[in-house]
């Protein structure tokens, strides 16, 4: 087979450069736009949005709920909008929300992925919508170029994926082996999460990482693969460490099929129902909570405050600006009062707001 | 120059053309399995132990009997992209009707009926808007995958569905003759597929349907009634997967079915069914779903890293077809 058309040559090679070049290429941060006064906003004409994935997990779920609590405590409604993890339908959603009024329009948002953050933000900022965001944003956009972007909150995954690291070496005596099931490769999520895990591992050097292998934040992935690391491995495996719940939940189906249910700790993140419950039950080791009620009702309380000028922006210190917010490890010596997840009003009060700041974003 | 008569008993000795399915020319997708297969068997110890093989074989179950249902849509020439969304109905709507954590049904195996009855139902309505609308199906299945999602947040309202059937719950521990029932179940459904499509005339007519739609329509035969049946029968194929994935996670997700849709049309196609129907059928596609979970297992067995597994398992499935196809490859050939 010979390629004899030049344009085609050209073209493979024009796209092969372009790959090559997206290595070292960075968007340019921009700059803000503002249109009308921050904080003037009567109480009652507050529009809520809560926008995240879909409702078709309990994590989200459950963001939403929390956005209803707090909309409910002042007397508003939260409108509740989910993107099915579509970028484009999520930038859909948030023109036609730009579009019409949005003088006094309060968005709490999870952008899909890191850049899908930049056009919600330039968007909002530009109608002079209260924005806050949460989980992903490039690492060169910050909120303090930006009036209406008023906060960016996300959690320390290597902080989580540690906590738990540390809780399963404990749960195995602090030896033997260990296999990782890891998220979805390019998120930073995943990342950080295994980066958390190598500091547990480089602490502890009697605990080998047997195998690590990707599923994709997936339990029915997470069952495959840790069946076929259970025969690859078989007695050497004394515990599984999870990138997510979900895989975790996989995971202890696998140990169920292999007749191994019990002999094996099992770890992971999110606090959803379901891990909760097998961790009261004594199936499950540990998960971290990011507090999800907490999540959906503090984006729409910050921009509650500053749309009604009980906060002012310019006194939100940098640090709070794009912050760690504190996240749980939940054994089974806590698990009791994380089983029912709810909000509590205190947390939203406009002093309060920012009481849950961990640390900068570094 | 040969006589008359020479050329009469060379007519006469020449044995029947074989039949579709077992002519040389498609040897190549079973060929590619052995091979794959014997390479990591030779390269992983742990690969070649019986209990990874009979893992190997619970994994490929689902994948099996949702493919299965795709094999009849490709043959006719048509796609389907509705898996996702049926999956998800079924495996919800199974969650809800068995002994579960969310209400007090426990319909046992009647639940389970239904909930392959509504898939099924899901797939006659992808059909029905291919045959009444003229919709070319890649764009009523997608819509149907849409509405069985849709269907399927509905029901999930925000908490997960647990079940506690106890029934359902042993379909994916318990063994029989070393394998899961979720096995034995895919078996059977394979065998009932290839027996649907080599003696009933539903089967036949979806080859015909692929192979020349216009000459079965100008012979006389309805041809609509029978590509409704058709994704009737891969809807309830898909819901019996769901139903799979529901007692192997032990709870209704709406996830259930995600990415079967394309896994179940890769392996399809890398067993030997054409996208452009006519060709291939149930046996030739559980080749390429075998191939496909062996490419799995065995990456993670030899301990390729999760960071090259992706782009290697796609390029041993790209290879795999290009070689299988060698033999039906010829100069003035076609390929859309």
């Amino acid at each position: 087979m010979t390629l004899k058309s030049r344009p085609a040559i050209a073209l493979l090679s024009l796209s092969l450069a372009a790959i090559a070049l997206t290595g070292c290429s960075e968007e340019a941060a921009g700059g803000s736009d503002v249109a009308g006064d921050a904080g003037s906003c009567a109480p009652e004409d507050v529009q809520l949005v809560g926008q995240v994935r879909n409702e078709s997990n309990p994590y989200e779920a459950s963001w939403l709920d929390g956005g209803d609590a707090f909309a409910a405590s002042v007397g508003l409604e939260q409108n509740r909008l989910t993107y099915d993890g579509d970028s484009t339908k999520q930038q859909e959603q948030v023109r036609q929300l730009l579009a019409g009024d949005t003088s006094c329009l309060v968005m709490n948002v999870l952008p899909n992925g890191d850049s899908d953050t930049t056009p919600i933000v330039k968007g909002a900022d530009q109608a002079g919508a209260y924005l806050v965001t949460q989980w992903n944003k490039p690492a060169d956009l910050d909120p303090t170029d930006y009036e209406r972007w008023i906060s960016h909150i996300t959690y320390n995954g290597v902080e989580s994926g540690q906590q738990i690291g540390d809780a399963l070496v404990e749960a195995i005596g602090g030896s033997g082996g260990i296999i990782a099931l890891q998220g979805v490769l390019d998120t930073a999520a995943a990342k950080d999460r295994f980066a958390g895990l190598e500091a547990t591992l480089a602490e502890n050097p009697d605990v080998t990482l047997l195998d690590q292998q990707a599923a994709n934040f997936s339990r029915a992935e997470a069952l495959e693969v840790t069946k076929t690391l259970l025969t690859k491995h078989g007695d050497d495996v004394l515990g599984i460490w999870a990138a997510n719940d979900d895989m975790a939940l996989g995971a202890l189906e696998a140990l169920q099929q292999a007749g191994r249910a019990g002999e094996v700790a099992v770890v992971g993140i999110d606090a959803v129902p379901d891990a909760l419950t097998a961790i009261e039950g004594g199936e499950m080791t540990a998960t971290v909570s990011s507090d999800g009620p907490w999540q959906g009702g503090i984006g729409l309380a910050i921009g509650y405050c500053v749309a009604t000028g009980e906060l002012d922006v310019a006194d939100v210190s940098d640090e709070d600006r794009a912050f760690f917010a504190e996240q749980f490890l939940i054994t089974d010596d806590n698990v009791g009062e994380y089983l029912t997840p709810e909000t509590d009003a205190a947390d939203f009060e406009c002093g309060n707001v920012f009481n849950r700041v961990a640390g900068p974003l570094s | 120059m040969t006589s008359p008569a020479e050329d009469s008993r060379e007519v006469v000795t020449a044995p029947p053309r074989p039949r579709r399915g077992v002519s040389l020319r498609e040897a190549g997708p079973p060929v590619a399995l052995v091979a794959i297969f014997a390479v990591f068997a030779a390269l992983s110890s742990q690969f070649r132990t019986v209990g990874n093989i009979q893992n190997i074989l619970d994994a490929a179950a689902v994948l099996a009997v949702v493919a299965c249902g795709i094999t009849f849509v490709l043959m006719m020439g048509s796609i389907d992209l509705s898996a996702a969304g049926v999956m998800a109905t079924s495996a919800l709507a199974v969650a809800l009707l068995v002994e579960n954590n969310r209400n007090d049904n426990d319909l046992g195996l009647i639940g389970i009926v239904l909930a392959v009855l509504l898939a099924a139902a899901l797939g006659a309505l992808s059909g029905l808007l291919l045959v009444l609308l003229k919709v070319p199906s890649f764009m009523t299945t997608l819509g149907v995958s849409a509405i069985g999602l849709g269907l399927a947040t509905l029901m999930f309202a925000g908490v997960q569905p647990n079940i506690s059937d106890a029934g359902l719950e042993s379909w994916a521990v318990d063994r029989l003759l070393g394998f899961t029932y979720l096995t034995w179940i895919a078996a059977g459904c394979v065998l009932v597929g290839w027996l649907i499509q080599r003696y009933t005339r539903l089967g036949r007519y979806a080859y015909a349907i692929g192979g020349a739609e216009e000459v079965l329509a100008l012979s006389g035969v309805k041809v609509a009634p029978y590509k409704v049946a058709v994704f009737t029968l891969a809807g309830a194929f898909y819901g019996l997967g769901g139903v799979m994935v529901t007692s192997q996670l032990g709870a209704g997700l709406v996830q259930a079915g995600k990415g079967y849709d394309f896994l179940a049309i890769t392996a399809a196609v890398v067993g030997g069914t054409l996208l452009t129907g006519g060709r291939g059928g149930v046996l030739h596609t559980t080749v390429g779903v075998l191939l496909i979970v062996v490419l799995t297992n065995g990456l993670v067995q030899v301990g390729v890293s999760p960071y090259w597994q992706g782009g290697v398992q796609g390029l041993i499935v790209v290879a795999a077809v290009a070689a299988a196809v060698v033999p039906l490859r010829h100069r003035n050939q076609v390929v859309k």
